[in-house]
């Protein structure tokens, strides 16, 4: 007791108008603006974007330290796991890979027919995107925003903007990588919005999220539109980003109102956040690949278009100049 | 004599920076207190010669960095805290432990309200009264400590 007297006697003892510098006043003041002029630069220009990456990227072994007890935790369960319930798991995942595998050889056949119905049909080629699995390291911190951080970055190609996928449906996108994470913005969030389609109809709308419930809102549809409730939405990828026909939301809820001219409707996201631990990134194919690409396909089209309009006889003499397609390939815009 | 208390600071303020990234989610992510607050809080008051209200800015922009939200906000809010705190540091020494609680419990309020004010700046839904929830666990955090013989400052425990 004496010493904790004696230890305030010395708190009190320190002289308070020498070396005390600026009042506390004016370092509110000053670091206030100072606080503003960040917060302004933070979000209208994009000065603060490497110098944010690359102090997250020193900060990185604190999170690896912080992350530790969880792992450590997750991985003695995962030994004391019992046998029983591995056997288990083992038959599960067999006779779920099991119907996955039948689902897949059909799969297969439809991918082979579409390509050969879009091939007699001359369309272009339906995109290919490839992804990243990646592992949710933590949810977001602040309580104002829907995100979760996943540990996959820069380092292995991740971009702003890819979608980001799992086992059930789309779950969010991509909206700031660092070295060796990136931070991806739910669909629930309320700054992202997401181009979807109703299954039923084929009915296209865009949802937004909700932000305090794990919600999404399908706003400026009328009254009348055709959704009902069990309506399964999923995207309709003409943005883009998120690859056509995956799950995004069930609709829930439908509220008309007398006096508005919208009708309110609540949807409940399909894929579920807090129960997987895996998501897919899937990232945009580059735009500078795709334009060649289609224009080789153009000119291929083109080039049999010729060869169909002519006749038989005119066909047999052509032969030989067909040969020297690759040099016509060379150089599409000559040809359109 | 200083820079063994210096030491202690920066220790004290790395642990709760720890604690700030420990993976929460769900309940406990709502009810979280503010660990870094609570520290600076307690420097604020015991030696406020070398914890001042430059030193909660710069924490204020490393919990900005671990919540990815906008550079600035938390800096903003720990400034605003941690200049009430040092305006009264004279008399929260000698308050006694009730009045000290209540104190330390408005100024984490202060903290959550000058976020909010700027979150919704920037275009944030309100959370509800459930969003002061840090507030009230974090005070009990305070009050355990004192408990267990943190040393705050409270006259009636000195006496």
């Amino acid at each position: 007791m004496m010493h904790g007297f004696n230890h305030k006697l010395e708190q009190q003892q320190t002289p308070a108008f020498f070396a005390r510098g600026p009042s506390s006043f004016a370092r509110l003041v000053f670091f206030s603006a100072l606080s503003l002029a960040l917060m302004a630069t933070d979000s209208r220009l994009q000065y603060l974007i490497s110098l944010r990456q690359n102090l997250v990227a020193i900060l990185h072994p604190l999170q690896v330290v912080a992350n530790l007890p969880t792992k450590l935790y997750r991985d003695t369960s995962e030994y004391f796991s019992t046998h029983h319930y591995l056997l288990d798991e083992n038959e599960q995942l067999k006779q779920q890979a099991l119907e996955q595998s039948i689902q897949l050889q059909r799969l297969n056949t439809l991918a082979l027919e579409n390509e050969h119905l879009r091939h007699l049909l001359k369309v272009n080629k339906a995109l290919v995107q490839n992804s990243v699995l990646g592992e949710i390291a933590h949810v977001g911190r602040d309580p104002f925003t829907k995100k979760i951080i996943v540990n996959r970055g820069e380092s292995h190609q991740i971009l702003t903007g890819e979608a980001v996928v799992d086992a059930t449906g789309v779950i969010g996108q991509v909206t700031r990588t660092y070295p060796l994470s990136s931070e991806v913005t739910l669909i629930t969030d309320k700054s992202l919005a997401i181009p979807i389609q109703v299954e039923r109809n084929g009915l296209r709308a865009i949802a937004f999220g909700h932000g305090r419930d794990n919600t999404l809102d399908l706003p400026y549809l009328p009254t009348n539109v055709d959704i009902r409730r069990g309506d399964k939405l999923v995207t309709s990828g003409i943005d883009g980003i998120y690859p056509a026909g995956l799950a995004v939301a069930t609709v829930s809820q439908i509220e008309i109102t007398p006096d508005s001219p919208f009708a309110r409707i609540i949807c409940v996201p399909t894929g579920g956040v807090e129960n997987h631990r895996q998501v897919l990134l899937v990232s945009i194919p580059k735009v500078d690949v795709l334009p060649k690409e289609e224009n080789k396909d153009l000119s291929a089209t083109k080039e049999q278009t010729k060869i169909d309009a002519k006749s038989p006889s005119q066909n047999a003499v052509e032969k030989t100049p067909t040969n020297q397609q690759p040099n016509n390939m060379s150089k599409p815009n000559a040809l359109q | 004599m200083h820079s063994s208390k210096l030491k202690s600071i920066y220790l004290s303020l790395i642990l709760a920076y720890l604690c700030l990234l420990l993976p929460w989610s769900g309940l406990a992510l709502k009810l979280r207190p503010d660990f870094v607050l609570l520290v600076i809080i307690f420097w604020l008051i015991r030696a406020p010669n070398l914890c001042n209200v430059g030193t909660a800015w710069c924490v204020g922009l490393f919990v900005d960095l671990a919540t990815g939200g906008t550079f600035g906000q938390y800096a903003m809010a720990y400034t605003v805290t941690a200049f009430f705190a040092v305006v009264y540091q004279r008399r929260l020494v000698l308050f006694n432990g009730t009045q000290q609680v209540f104190y330390v419990f408005l100024l984490l309020i202060i903290s959550q309200i000058t976020l909010l004010i700027l979150k919704t700046f920037s275009g944030a839904e309100a959370l509800g009264w459930s969003y002061l929830l840090p507030s009230i666990t974090g005070i009990l955090l305070w009050q355990i400590a004192v408990l267990f013989g943190l040393n705050t400052g409270g006259r009636s425990r000195g006496v």
